[in-house]
């Protein structure tokens, strides 16, 4: 009885710093908006795209650090300026000339990169940006929980309230095109909101790990459902669970959280592609290799009736 | 200008040129199309098949002329046309059902946030049942036949309450049978008073898939009932030489 009351009072610990409330709400926040907003960069595939902006972070950064000193809310700033930049620039490049998105986003965020490090140079005291390398959700601040707050208000209800004209571009452009929807504006806004979920996650996991959040519970979701609402629901859903839960083990294994929180979402993601129901790459394996119920319905539709196509002959 | 007897026109193009860099698709071209016509496009490759395609679905925009569909010109008339791309542009991966994508027909009746009234709900109904798609609503695209897949874009376009039809080569990498339905379903559409516009590389089914033919070559060589659009003398006018290179009736404006 003792040792049931010692192993509750163990598990319960965590929930009674105020370091670590502040640090779960904030990965749950994040995660949930986060993976939300996957499915949009997944059905897209621009997950690639995302990688090279959450790089492209990095040098907006220190030139913040340069210009404002370590305040949270001027290195968050930087960050986004420098992103939306390179990803705004890159689209505009791209609709201006023949260079296509992702080469123009590449070429603009290593050569943003190169002059962060030239930049870096000139640094009147010594800048250390290992917090924003690999995150510090332990020391998640009242301006960090307000940033939170605020990109997941306004990632969740842009997201929710266009999600028709969302759809269809994802669906197709082309198609969107024509039936009225202003494609380009879709496009910006979810590039925007792309940077916004990036920034937002740089206190849990760091520059390096923020992609992860964005692509792994909704990649997880896309190998679990056929249907767009419940693959946006249940990214967010797993994104939340993912995050809150690798924040935990983190503080029992003591492990720094950023690769513990991603290495969660990477299990329930193998797990997805391993044995989901319908695209699992064992349940493939071992399910038969198709339906006999519906081979012996085409046969005996075969006896007696005509199944050729009317219209045609 | 071609004019048909009887209706008023659907689709009334004047004078319509559009270029990709300086350099013409289609030169100057006039005419007007009423409703309950299948029109089937021919013309060899770059004669503008596409081209005048993606301008009538206002996705290029034009150089000269303009577009008019019922009553409107282009922006307004959105909602009027159905545009259905080529296969190989969609992702047939995607996470919708067949049911899902008649929804979407419907996005423009809702509005961005309204759920669905009864109205819609009968409409998305009335299309799948429409174009035989009963058994398949619930099964995700991929899962469909390439003739099944072409049938389900036309149950979104009904669903849209499109009145004009553009249907890009639909029939390209179709077997026989679903080539058999998907002409079927064209049909009904032409039956049901809408306006089809199809692009189409074969001449050989012509005359059984489309009751007028539109014969392009840069220019429009001729447009009426198939068996006179495609007489040997058009066809020769249309793919004897690689490159229109008569002169043409109008002078570009500077």
């Amino acid at each position: 009885m003792n040792f049931i009351a010692h192993s509750f009072s163990a598990l319960t610990e965590p929930f009674g710093y105020a370091f670590m409330q502040r640090a779960l709400l904030s990965c749950a926040l994040t995660g949930f908006t986060n993976g939300f907003l996957g499915t949009f960069i997944i059905l897209r595939r621009q997950a690639l795209l995302a990688d090279a902006l959450s790089h492209s972070l990095l040098p907006g950064l220190a030139v913040a650090a340069l210009l404002v000193g370590l305040s949270p809310g001027g290195l968050l700033l930087g960050g986004l300026v420098a992103a939306l930049l390179v990803a705004l620039g890159g689209e505009f490049m791209a609709r201006n000339s023949r260079l296509k998105d992702e080469t123009a986003v590449a070429s603009l965020y290593i050569i943003a990169f190169a002059l962060g490090i030239v930049l870096i140079r000139f640094a009147r005291f010594k800048v250390d940006l290992s917090h924003f390398l690999f995150g510090n959700i332990l020391g998640v601040g009242n301006g960090d929980l307000w940033i939170s707050y605020g990109a997941a208000f306004l990632t969740l209800t842009t997201l929710v309230l266009f999600q028709r004209p969302l759809l269809l571009t994802l669906f197709d452009a082309t198609v969107a095109r024509a039936s009225g929807i202003r494609v380009g504006w879709i496009e910006t806004g979810l590039l925007t909101l792309t940077v916004l979920g990036l920034v937002a996650s740089l206190q849990a996991v760091g520059v390096l790990l923020s992609l992860g959040l964005l692509i792994l519970p909704a990649a997880t979701a896309y190998l679990l459902t056929d249907s767009f609402t419940r693959m946006l629901w249940g990214g967010a859903f797993l994104g939340l669970v993912s995050s809150g839960g690798g924040l935990l083990i983190s503080f029992f294994a003591n492990i720094p959280s950023g690769p513990c929180i991603v290495l969660v979402m990477a299990l329930l993601m193998g797990l997805a592609y391993l044995f989901s129901p319908r695209y699992g790459v064992l349940t493939r394996v071992f399910r038969g290799s198709h339906f006999h119920e519906e081979s012996l319905d085409r046969w005996e539709g075969h006896q007696g009736h005509d199944h050729r196509v009317p219209g045609k002959d | 200008m071609t004019t048909l007897p009887g209706q008023s026109p659907l689709l009334r193009i004047e004078d319509l040129t559009v270029s990709y860099h300086r350099v013409p698709a289609i030169h100057h071209l006039s005419l007007a199309l009423g409703r309950g016509h299948c029109v089937g496009l021919f013309g060899p490759n770059g004669a503008g098949k596409s081209t005048l395609l993606k301008a009538v679905a206002g996705l290029l925009v034009p150089e000269t002329g303009s577009i008019t569909i019922g009553e409107q010109e282009l922006p307004k008339a959105a909602p009027l046309i159905a545009y259905l791309p080529q296969r190989e542009s969609v992702d047939w991966d995607f996470p919708v059902t067949v049911r899902g994508l008649v929804e979407m027909g419907r996005y423009h009746h809702v509005g961005l946030l309204k759920p669905f009234s009864a109205t819609d709900s009968k409409a998305v109904a009335d299309a799948i049942d429409l174009f035989n798609l009963c058994p398949l609503a619930e099964r995700q695209i991929k899962e469909l036949s390439g003739g099944q897949q072409q049938r389900a874009f036309l149950a979104r376009a009904w669903a849209q309450e499109a009145d004009l039809y553009l249907l890009d080569e639909p029939f390209s990498g179709l077997d026989r049978g679903s080539a058999g339905t998907l002409a079927a379903a064209i049909q009904t559409l032409k039956e049901r008073d809408k306006l089809l516009l199809v692009s189409h590389h074969a001449l050989a089914e012509a005359a059984e898939l489309f009751d007028m033919a539109l014969l392009l070559n840069g220019e429009m060589i001729a447009c009426g009932p198939t068996s006179e659009a495609l007489s040997p003398q058009h066809l020769e006018c249309a793919y004897g030489t690689a490159i229109y290179s008569g002169g043409h009736r109008h002078r570009a404006r500077p």
